[in-house]
């Protein structure tokens, strides 16, 4: 039985991950104007991607994060490149194909490893503190996370930024300039897909593997995104860290089901009262 | 809108003849179970294409309609001891209701919005089938989760020849009713709605309403699919419910040529009917669907009958056009 | 209440930026009214609010004497307020005469399709082709006409509900003279034979001195002067530095 604080550090660990995802997901909304549903599909890639290796007798997490980085950066790329930058200003095409990698995903993981849950070890922990438990991967978690996170803020402030955010905020004006704007819409989709790998490959000690583990974290970052706006990363990393814990924490106290359900109840109630969301994102027809 | 009428009937009669053919060519048994299914899977995604397809919405939760259906068929008989007659109603209803719901919601929503909020609910509905926590009788058995509900059938186990006969029968009548909507003076405001919401605004008309008109007519057919379905395998399962079903309506319904009814119920079919015919396994065949959506998606978004009807019309476009 | 629409105090902001800062504005039974005002000045943001695409945050708006304020944008369209966009919205797969069956289906006051047998719609779309000049392109589809007939077409969904007043927004921009004249022509002729009023936006002055009957115009979100469209010529100077017509 593990004490109550145990659940709440792990869901601390957990929730700054997916800040991580969240964050990833806020800039493929901002910069490339899609809302992805293929996003979790990256997250399961990194966990995958960790667990081969693992079986490899590969441990070291700088290792798999790297590798994972580079392969869904490249995956990431070619997606964008290919199919979301053309097919951009149809949501239909963009919101049934990117659910549709998810699933190509999904199919393809579950022929490669089977559709049975698989996980990697845990390790030894880093601390023992008050009988509570700090483990090696939510220690680095939490450090990594917050680390790219910062990183990401530092750079859309500073000057290298400026490209992405006018992108995002006037997209016309970016064009006029002389921006190769598909380019960076791509290379962005990239980025922020190498960032839910990395989470995936942080978060995968910690959790049971299988072929549809991404639906989780996607659900939470569409959450995150959809509830504090794409700008503040502050707001994106404590609401990431607030649902983390409360989905660790409903998970501990009723069952892991439930923690799916409660997600997917809160993203219902917020496209239900809160329908102007993102609108002013979107391509299209302005309304 | 869709090819003229007559040729498309023409078709539809030719092509039903060939399957009413088929069985006596003395096909196994396996085989025209496939293409029982086949002929209710075709009838679900052309049910799928009124509301995603003529009206334009983007519905990723479509199996919410057919798995109400289905699991109402299940319960209502199995547990509560209803009549079969009486559970089908009743599932109609409960999976047309649930269709009013969604329409209602999708009123104020814009396109990727109310594709998220089909997707969490069609998910939902998945995980609370799955949960066996929820249908656990009392007695010696524990119903629910991944096994599924039995529907208690009244007539024993059907043969395959009924089977399919049963379920081709369903399959033209809807095709022939979705065809008749899709070109009525509904079908013609949905293709509007999915032209370009503000302009129909302008024009008059009240989305909120027929969006939410769209979504009962096809979460009706999508129940009728399911109340069939729930005849012929004789068990509701969690798979009823799931995501993949849902895509499977949105990507058939995408190969086929959204909004021309037919192009989606043939593409369902013979995509259906040759993959498991062929004896793939579930995630192979999934995992081609899906790579068959991006290609169809990134390079003939319009789909194979979409395609077609946009060369007649382009062809139609001379000033002196016959009258239609 | 003489006045066919009348606009009161229409405050509207987004965010920081307030847009409209309090326009009254009024248009008369069998008037044309002409809307002045550079790039930016709030002129398609008043169309908005005035159509009922965007609600206002302050003031209200009264058609034929009825509060219309809340009411949505169909709702104003059966009601007879119907507008153009500036960007035409032609459906993609639509043609000429389904797009114009819609807006006649839709159009009428009370419920929308009201029993017609379909020869009784048809004779109706015809007339409506015929009187926006589109008979002979009527099964193109909606989406592939010129800028011209794409204005027409606009013409055409708006007069289908037998409008009382249409909002014309930048309707006259970037055309080529011919285009421009039938369009104006057609203005004259649906003004003269049924009545209709009209609240002309552009940043023209030429077309709003030839069309209107009273001009008014706007600048930062409020109105700076109302007045005859022969006395725009002495108000331009202030004007002058932004647009000029074709």
């Amino acid at each position: 039985m593990l004490p109550f604080a145990q659940v709440l550090l792990d869901g601390l660990f957990t929730g700054s991950t997916y800040a991580l995802i969240a964050a990833g997901l806020a800039l493929i909304l901002g910069v490339v104007k899609v809302v992805n549903l293929s996003h979790g599909a990256f997250f399961s890639l990194g966990a995958y991607i960790a667990y081969a290796l693992s079986t490899k007798g590969v441990s070291n997490p700088a290792v798999a994060v790297l590798l994972a980085c580079v392969i869904a950066f490249a995956f990431g790329v070619f997606l964008g490149k290919s199919f979301i930058n053309p097919v951009r200003s149809h949501p239909f095409s963009v919101a049934v194909g990117t659910l549709g990698f998810a699933i190509l995903f999904e199919q393809a993981a579950q022929m490669l490893w089977g559709p049975h849950p698989v996980s990697i070890g845990a390790g030894p922990p880093w601390a023992v503190v008050d009988g509570v438990v700090v483990r090696r991967w939510g220690a680095i978690s939490l450090i990594a996370s917050t680390v790219i996170l910062l990183a990401i803020a530092l750079f859309l402030h500073s000057r290298f930024g400026l490209p992405v955010k006018l992108i995002a905020e006037e997209e016309e004006i970016a064009g006029s300039v002389g921006m190769d704007v598909e380019k960076i819409r791509y290379l962005t989709f990239g980025f922020a897909s190498a960032a839910a790998a990395a989470a995936g490959v942080l978060l995968a000690p910690a959790t049971s593997i299988t072929p549809t583990m991404g639906r989780v974290p996607l659900i939470l970052s569409l959450i995150v995104v959809i509830a504090s706006g794409m700008e503040n990363i502050a707001a994106i990393f404590l609401l990431a860290v607030g649902l983390g814990l409360l989905s660790n924490v409903s998970a501990y106290l009723f069952s892991p089901q439930w923690s799916y359900v409660s997600l997917l109840s809160v993203i219902c109630l917020l496209l239900l009262l809160r329908p102007e969301g993102l609108s002013a994102t979107m391509p299209g027809r302005d309304y | 809108m869709i090819f003229s009428p007559r040729s498309t009937t023409g078709a539809l009669a030719l092509g039903t003849g060939l399957l009413l053919l088929l069985p006596l060519a003395g096909l196994d048994h396996f085989l025209l179970d496939v293409l029982a299914s086949g002929f209710l899977l075709a009838a679900y995604v052309g049910s799928w294409d009124i509301v995603g397809g003529v009206a334009g919405q983007i519905c990723l939760g479509h199996a919410l309609f057919f798995g109400t259906a289905t699991y109402s068929c299940a319960l209502l008989t199995s547990l509560a001891g209803w009549p079969f007659a009486a559970a089908a109603a009743a599932a109609l209803l409960l999976s047309t209701t649930a269709a009013a719901v969604v329409g209602t919601f999708s009123g104020r929503l814009k396109g990727p919005f109310i594709a998220l909020l089909t997707l969490a609910l069609g998910e939902l509905a998945h995980e609370v089938a799955l949960g066996q926590t929820f249908f656990s009788p009392r007695g010696a058995y524990s119903w629910g989760g991944e096994g599924g509900i039995p529907v208690a059938l009244p007539w024993g186990s059907p043969s395959p020849w009924a089977s399919y006969y049963g379920a081709l029968l369903f399959l033209f009548l809807s095709t022939w009713g979705m065809t008749r909507i899709a070109r009525s003076k509904d079908g013609l405001i949905w293709t509007a709605i999915s032209g370009s919401e503000l302009t129909a605004r302008a024009s008059g008309v009240d989305v909120a309403r027929h969006k939410r008109r769209a979504f009962l007519v096809a979460g009706l057919l999508a129940g009728a699919a399911g109340v069939g379905f729930a005849a012929h395998v004789g068990r509701a399962t969690a798979a009823d419910f799931s995501l993949e079903l849902s895509f499977q309506a949105a990507t058939f319904a995408a190969i086929g040529g959204r909004g021309t009814i037919v192009g989606p119920v043939l593409a369902a079919l013979l995509l259906h009917a040759l993959f498991q015919g062929a004896g793939i396994a579930p995630a192979a065949r999934v995992l081609l669907y899906a790579l068959a959506l991006l290609l169809v998606l990134r390079f003939f978004p319009a789909g194979v009958a979409g395609t077609l009807r946009e060369r007649v019309r382009e062809r139609n476009m001379v000033p002196e056009g016959a009258s239609r | 209440m003489n006045d066919l629409l009348l606009a009161e105090r229409i405050e509207k902001s987004f965010g920081p930026t307030r847009v409209l800062r309090g326009i009254t504005l009024s248009v008369g039974r069998e008037e044309v009214v002409g809307l002045f005002g550079p790039n930016g000045a709030g002129k398609t943001m008043l169309a908005n609010v005035l159509s009922g695409l965007i609600p206002p945050d302050r003031g209200r708006i009264l058609f034929e004497g009825k509060d219309i304020t809340r009411l949505s944008m169909d709702a104003r369209f059966r009601a007879g307020l119907a507008r153009t966009f500036q960007i035409p919205g032609a459906y993609p797969t639509l043609t000429v005469v389904e797009s114009i069956r819609v807006a006649l289906l839709c159009g009428e006051a009370g419920q929308e399709g009201k029993r017609r047998l379909p020869r009784e719609l048809e004779e109706e779309v015809e007339s409506v082709l015929h009187r926006t000049g589109l008979f002979a392109q009527r099964f193109w589809m909606a989406a592939k006409l010129s800028q011209g007939c794409l204005r027409r077409l606009e013409f055409a969904r708006a007069i289908s509900c037998r409008p009382k007043l249409i909002l014309l927004d930048e309707v006259f921009s970037a055309l080529s003279a011919k285009d421009e004249g039938e369009l104006t022509a057609l203005l004259r002729s649906l003004r003269r034979d049924d009545g209709i009023s009209f609240l002309l936006i552009s940043h023209n002055p030429l077309i709003l001195a030839e069309m209107c009957d009273r001009v008014v115009t706007i600048e930062d979100g409020r109105v700076t002067w109302e007045g005859k469209p022969a006395d725009l010529a002495k108000y331009l100077p202030v004007a002058a530095g932004h647009d000029h017509g074709p």
